[in-house]
């Protein structure tokens, strides 16, 4: 028995969304559909370790984030942060949670609302968290992070709109606004998706350096599999609302055991030119997450698959230390 | 050498009422038939305003174009509309990002196929046009039921497919990719390369490819050509230029990339931003965001380097590679 329980404890989540029926008299007649975004997601963390989330479009990688960060109401399951159910903080304390969870999304230039300048942007979460008494004091702060950031001068920046800046800055202060109340856990959606490349890696660092200062759990959600191995200590593969495998990073990359992983890395193009890549070729494209199973979801794609695999979804198995594979013939 | 495409003194100009961007500046390049070219850069460097008008895709209200292009014999800066209409999917053809959104969503794709092969070829028999869209639907790695379906029956991969298969109708001799791959899933991205250059050894087609992966590039062509604010930096072989950049621009964007498998070296990336293009500068383009910048580097334009068959255009080496003369005629060593 385990005596100390891990910093973060996703607990079994699961994200259905009903599925519309066409037609009123079918959907009385038929039993519900359910689309699995996410399915039975259970993930532990410890403080300061950042995992990747990795899969194909449609695989449910950002429907996870936005219900880790309580963005969506999940159907099942729960997370709990410092063994404190983040369900039953929801309810007492929504402030409170919002100050341990933050999360950064995808497009910079949608996350900022364009009729306020930065400054307004940044000081208001400071003033409804009744982070310090007066303006001034918040605005203090706000600058200190800012050149903190690198973002110089930060006077100047603060009077800005949003659209006077670049995408790479706006990510920054995305960030850098995010960190603004010290969070226990941040969920970073393609934070650099939407960036150029030479951009790119001075915001990853940023996200590194911020979260190793302040000893943040992060949840880095990414296609980008070399990007998402630089970044974190773990990697979770996800396939149609499942985490397929899950390990330390170069473990999963270097030694993959899931078929969908080994495939997913072996079309990973490489910047070398001299990397002899094999790919393994998988065919078609993921099926409907509405009602998958009952077997593997991933078994009529799979170039392993046997009878057993369309019958019952596979147990997930430890292969070494912390590398856990949901696939019966992983050997 | 079998010389496709010759680009001499290129330039792209977007002109409005207060002010004219200078997207693509006195730009020279040479494709050999069989090459596949890819050109790599930031968003904003004028790849795609490059690719846009040699197809001659820009509104000609505002935007100049000079220079030279020599498309096997014809000039496309020249050409009128009616003679680019027979070069248009005959000779040259372009797949872009979302190639896939141009296909009609109320016309099955076997019948949409047809259409565009009878603009070349009226009198074509139904039979010819058939076998003809099956064998590229198959060569694309789609089977031949897709020649029934709708576009919104089809995933995004399978879409990309279809419009590569379109662009390959006329056996062009030319195919430009502008970001074709960009929208797709790893996986997707992964097979359809592989078909691309599968594709190509048995169609005999060249092909530029323009994105800012450069994995895409290394997957899939062998020159690369590397873009910066409207003008080359470098250009070679793939395995030289990645493997032993000399551009510091290079060099700068290669580090950025995290690599897959190799050791987890620090990235870094290139500090500062794109300039005004709005406005000429003297000098290297890059100086201003270049650590090994000097002042000679502020003041006078570098001229092409050449180095093993690459070129640079960089003062580092104007003292170690042969210069070019000023027309830009590459010198070959003996």
């Amino acid at each position: 028995m385990k005596t100390k329980s891990p910093f973060i404890k996703i607990d079994k989540i699961s994200m259905w969304y009903p599925q519309k029926s066409k037609n009123l008299f079918m959907s009385i007649r038929e039993e519900r559909k359910w689309i699995k975004a996410v399915d039975q997601v259970s993930i532990e963390l410890e403080r300061g370790e950042i995992l990747g989330v990795i899969g194909e479009s449609g695989c449910g990688k950002s429907t996870l984030g936005k219900v880790l960060a309580r963005l969506e109401n999940p159907t099942n399951g729960d997370v709990y942060i410092d063994s404190v159910s983040t369900k039953e903080l929801m309810k007492k304390d929504t402030k409170k949670f919002r100050r341990m969870v933050q999360i950064v999304f995808q497009n910079p230039f949608d996350t900022f609302t364009p009729r306020d300048t930065i400054e307004q942007i940044l000081l208001r979460p400071l003033k409804i968290h009744g982070i310090g008494k007066t303006n001034a004091e918040r605005r203090e702060i706000c600058i200190k992070a800012l050149e903190s950031g690198g973002l110089r001068p930060a006077d100047e920046i603060m009077k800005r709109y949003s659209h006077e800046l670049s995408g790479g800055q706006l990510q920054r202060i995305s960030i850098l606004r995010s960190m603004l109340f010290e969070p226990k856990f941040i969920i970073a959606d393609e934070p650099v998706s939407m960036l150029d490349v030479s951009v790119r890696s001075e915001i990853i660092n940023m996200l590194l350096t911020l979260s190793k200062e302040k000893n943040a759990t992060v949840i880095f959600i990414s296609h980008d599999i070399a990007l998402t191995r630089y970044v974190s200590d773990k990697i979770a593969v996800m396939y149609l609302g499942k985490v397929v495998e899950y390990g330390d990073s170069d473990t999963i990359i270097n030694n993959p055991k899931h078929p969908y992983t080994q495939a997913l890395i072996s079309n990973c193009s490489s910047i070398d030119p001299d990397e002899q890549r094999e790919i393994i070729k998988i065919q078609g494209e993921p099926p409907t997450p509405v009602n998958p199973g009952p077997g593997c979801y991933f078994a009529s794609r799979c170039f392993k698959a046997s009878k057993e695999c369309f019958q019952k979804y596979p147990a997930a198995t430890e292969v070494s230390e912390g590398h856990i594979v949901a696939c019966d013939r992983w050997y | 050498m079998n010389q496709l495409l010759e680009i001499k003194d290129f330039s792209v100009t977007y002109v409005n009422k207060s002010k004219k961007v200078y997207a693509v500046k006195n730009v020279n390049l040479k494709i050999n038939k069989g090459d596949s070219l890819g050109i790599v850069g930031e968003s904003g460097s004028g790849k795609s305003t490059l690719a846009m008008a040699l197809l001659r895709l820009l509104p000609e209200k505002n935007t100049q174009i000079t220079g030279k292009a020599n498309f096997i014999g014809k000039d496309l800066v020249q050409l009128n509309q009616k003679e680019l209409k027979n070069i248009r999917w005959n000779e040259l053809a372009v797949v872009f990002q979302k190639s896939m959104n141009a296909l009609s969503p109320v016309h099955r794709i076997g019948p949409q196929i047809e259409d565009i092969y009878r603009v070349h070829k009226p009198n074509a028999s139904k039979e010819e046009i058939f076998s003809r869209i099956t064998y590229l639907l198959r060569l694309v790695n789609l089977s031949e039921r897709v020649y029934t379906l709708y576009p919104h029956e089809l995933s995004g991969g399978m879409l990309q497919r279809v419009s590569i298969a379109i662009s390959l109708v006329h056996n062009p001799k030319l195919l430009i990719m502008d970001e074709a791959t960009t929208a797709l899933d790893v996986v997707t991205q992964g097979q359809i390369l592989d078909e691309i250059v599968k594709m190509e050894q048995t169609l005999d087609v060249t092909r530029i490819m323009i994105t800012h992966d450069i994995s895409v590039v290394a997957a899939s062509c062998n020159k690369i050509a590397v873009m910066y604010a409207g003008e080359f930096m470098e250009i070679g072989y793939v395995k030289d230029v990645l493997k032993n950049p000399k551009h510091p621009y290079t060099r700068g964007l290669l580090s950025s990339f995290p690599s897959l498998k190799g050791e987890k070296l620090k990235l870094t990336g290139i500090s500062g931003y794109l300039p005004n293009l709005s406005v000429k500068q003297e000098g290297c383009i890059f100086a201003p965001r270049c650590q090994q910048a000097t002042e000679k580097c502020k003041q006078e334009k570098p001229l092409g380097v050449e180095m093993n068959e690459n070129t640079v255009w960089c003062h580092l080496y104007s003292s170690g590679g042969e210069l070019i003369n000023e027309d830009q005629k590459p010198v070959y060593k003996d």
